[in-house]
């Protein structure tokens, strides 16, 4: 136990310090579960969309609603875990409104090109007739490579914030994809989202999780 | 020549107290004392110290329903500290 008024010596005073910024930091582990939630819909929304082309079938329901649903345990998970916390970091504010902008972002992106498709298919229809070789244009194929530039912007960003090097390769990973998606097919492409979604949100989120039971555990058996 | 010590950080709990304000924006009274593994009472006399030299803010509010003391260190708590751990290495580079 501390003694308050116990005088330290030079070197026991340095140590005391480092000690405690550690013990600090162990406390402000991301627990990481958001990121694991995230990485296994999406990987499922692609996986579910591949299977449906592949095997053609279709849902009665688009399965990227999936993304929409899973809002409401991402916000019960936020809440949850701002509660639970005794101590409030510098840069949290930063990360969640990174986030939000994202959402909002994806939100956007879901809505104009859903706009762009609609129009580009009634200009190609209306074309038809007046063309001898209708266009095969079809937008849909390069919708994966939106989704992944927006995908590895605030993944790249938390990565290099938090200096965890498993998301900032995510992030680098989305982008690297987001271009090679223009240049492959349909199904190559939602392969390198689910991949994507992978790589930059279930590894580093498995990882965080791991980390941050080591962390607590470490609390434990110090008995801090 | 050796420069002082500020008496205020240079004991064991009051030190450890401002060394976990420093590396977070605000902390609960309840995590202080968790991670300084203290008592209840001496940790809130030490508080005080450190309140009544300036180098921390108390904030008493409630959550759900209980009341919540939290601790955040101040601009001049920080100056301290820094010019505190500066002392500290110039000691240990002289001896």
């Amino acid at each position: 136990m501390m003694q308050p008024e116990k005088q330290l010596t030079e070197k026991e005073s340095l140590d005391l310090i480092a000690q405690m910024i550690n013990k600090a930091k162990d406390a402000c582990h991301d627990t990481g579960v958001s990121a694991i939630m995230w990485g296994i819909v999406i990987t499922v929304c692609s996986v579910v969309r591949l299977s449906e082309l592949q095997f053609r079938y279709e849902l009665p329901f688009d399965i990227y609603w999936l993304t929409l649903a899973a809002v409401i345990p991402q916000i019960y998970f936020s809440i949850k875990q701002k509660r639970e916390r005794k101590v409030k970091v510098y840069g949290e504010a930063f990360f969640d409104y990174l986030w939000v902008a994202f959402g909002i972002c994806m939100f956007l992106v879901s809505y104009s090109t859903g706009f762009i498709e609609d129009s580009l298919e009634q200009m190609i229809k209306q074309n038809a007739t007046n063309v001898a070789q209708p266009s095969t244009f079809v937008f849909y194929e390069y919708i994966s490579s939106f989704y992944l530039l927006l995908y590895g912007l605030p993944t790249f960003v938390s990565g290099v914030a938090m200096k965890f090097k498993p998301m900032l390769f995510g992030g680098l990973f989305c982008w690297i994809c987001s271009i090679v998606t223009l240049y492959t097919p349909i199904k190559m492409d939602l392969i390198l989202t689910g991949l994507s979604a992978i790589f930059a949100w279930l590894i580093p989120g498995i990882i965080m999780e791991k980390d941050y039971r080591k962390a607590k555990q470490g609390l434990a058996a110090a008995n801090v | 020549m050796f420069k002082y010590l500020d008496p205020i950080l240079h004991s064991q709990l009051r030190l450890a107290v401002m060394s976990l304000l420093i590396s977070v924006k605000e902390a609960e009274f309840t995590f202080i004392k968790e991670k300084t593994n203290s008592t209840a009472g001496n940790l809130s006399v030490q508080i005080q110290k450190l309140k009544d030299a300036s180098y921390i803010d108390v904030i008493k509010r409630f959550k759900d329903n209980y009341p919540q003391t939290v601790c955040k260190i101040t601009k001049q708590g920080i100056k301290a500290f820094e010019e505190y751990v500066g002392n500290l290495q110039s000691y240990l580079g002289k001896v």
